[in-house]
């Protein structure tokens, strides 16, 4: 998958690299994210549930990194268009361990985005540029769940993975300050993920509800994005 | 040149992040807190002899007697040969004269093992076990070569 996504964004950096008289760069975010999960956090309840001791939650999808790479074309003096790609991740961890043995449950969640991407400078000065942006996205989420047991000297455990594809958007406002040709800002935005039915990535078994087998779990990632950004205008 | 060569750097540093994932090892450890252990209790017909003869062949029966606390496992072996295991409360076997390495006294060995109320993993799951020891001792002067 990953190696689409870097030829894709190869491709519309060539694309980019090739329009005369209009000035293009891209932007990176670096940050975190919070993600709603409710779904998951669901599903680790339940595998809390069925250890045979009393185990703990210890993480609990919490705000994890959030990354986005932008090309973008300024098309008029406040507009820009462009494209990219970005990235979340998150994750639980349930455990229990005694003299006697160990048990735990790790539930990794990545988010691999494409899509295309608007801003409008809402107010720009020599240095400050304020704007808002907006994305719109195809999320592929990934999520693997690991868990294993350890007793006595003997080991045991299982390890599935799963795969969602839902659409996403994302609305932010984004405020920036120019250094000669990098431009720093920070960036609050706030992603809206239309959910997609998780299934097996080998077979396509559907990830169903434990309590009840009608309903297909989703992953979600919406959640506020809080992040830096670096902006470098690109002219070959 | 260099910008695009830095937008690649980036891309691949967008491309090698790992997901999510735990570098601890933490986990969250109990000290369990045990309960009562089983109260057990284990007769056999041979309670009442004193070193039993093995003439053709002799009958062992036992009873098991276990309150709060669950049986796991009874074993028994006589001159190191396994003789006998069940995961029954009661049972019976035989011993027979050609069982002994030689003519003389020797000793019939009865491991019970059952649920240690430790409230830890291993005892939850059923893989901790207290263990009772039952030794008698038979006569195998009659006979006994194997």
């Amino acid at each position: 998958m990953r190696k689409y996504i870097l030829f894709s964004g190869l491709l519309l950096l060539l694309m980019v690299q090739h329009s005369p008289g209009q000035d293009i760069g891209f932007k990176f975010y670096f940050g975190a994210a919070s993600v709603r999960m409710d779904d998951m956090k669901y599903l680790q309840e339940h595998i809390l549930s069925t250890y045979p001791v009393e185990g703990k939650i210890t993480s609990s999808f919490p705000p994890f990194t959030s990354l986005s790479l932008i090309v973008f074309k300024q098309f008029y003096e406040q507009i820009r268009i462009g494209g990219g790609y970005s990235f979340s991740t998150t994750g639980g961890k349930s455990s229990y361990t005694d003299y006697s043995g160990s048990l735990f449950t790790e539930m990794s969640a990545t988010s691999h985005r494409l899509g295309a991407y608007l801003s409008y400078s809402l107010w720009g000065g020599e240095h400050l540029d304020l704007a808002l942006y907006g994305k719109a996205e195809a999320c592929l989420s990934d999520l693997s769940i690991q868990s294993s047991y350890n007793l006595q000297n003997f080991s045991n455990g299982i390890f599935k993975q799963y795969r969602a594809l839902s659409p996403a958007g994302t609305v932010g406002a984004e405020i920036s300050y120019t250094l000669k040709k990098i431009s720093i800002g920070l960036s609050a935005s706030y992603l809206v993920d239309l959910t997609g039915e998780l299934k097996e990535k080998d077979g396509g078994t559907s990830l169903l509800d434990p309590n009840d087998t009608e309903r297909t779990l989703s992953s979600d990632w919406t959640g506020w994005q809080l992040q830096l950004s670096a902006q470098v205008p690109l002219r070959f | 040149m260099r910008k695009a060569l830095f937008f690649l750097l980036a891309a691949m540093f967008l491309f090698v992040i790992p997901a999510c994932f735990y570098t601890d090892s933490e986990m969250f450890e109990v000290s369990p807190v045990p309960g009562d252990p089983p109260v057990f209790s284990v007769t056999t017909n041979l309670d009442s002899l004193a070193l039993p003869k093995i003439n053709d062949s002799l009958e062992i029966i036992y009873d098991v007697e276990i309150a709060g606390g669950e049986l796991y496992y009874v074993y028994a072996e006589l001159a190191g040969t396994p003789l006998f295991e069940s995961d029954s409360t009661s049972g019976f076997f035989w011993i027979y004269p050609e069982m002994a390495d030689s003519p003389g006294v020797d000793t019939l060995f009865m491991d019970f093992y059952y649920s240690s109320n430790s409230n830890s993993l291993a005892d939850k799951v059923g893989y901790e076990a207290l263990v009772d020891y039952l030794k008698i001792a038979v006569d195998f002067n009659e006979g006994g070569q194997k």
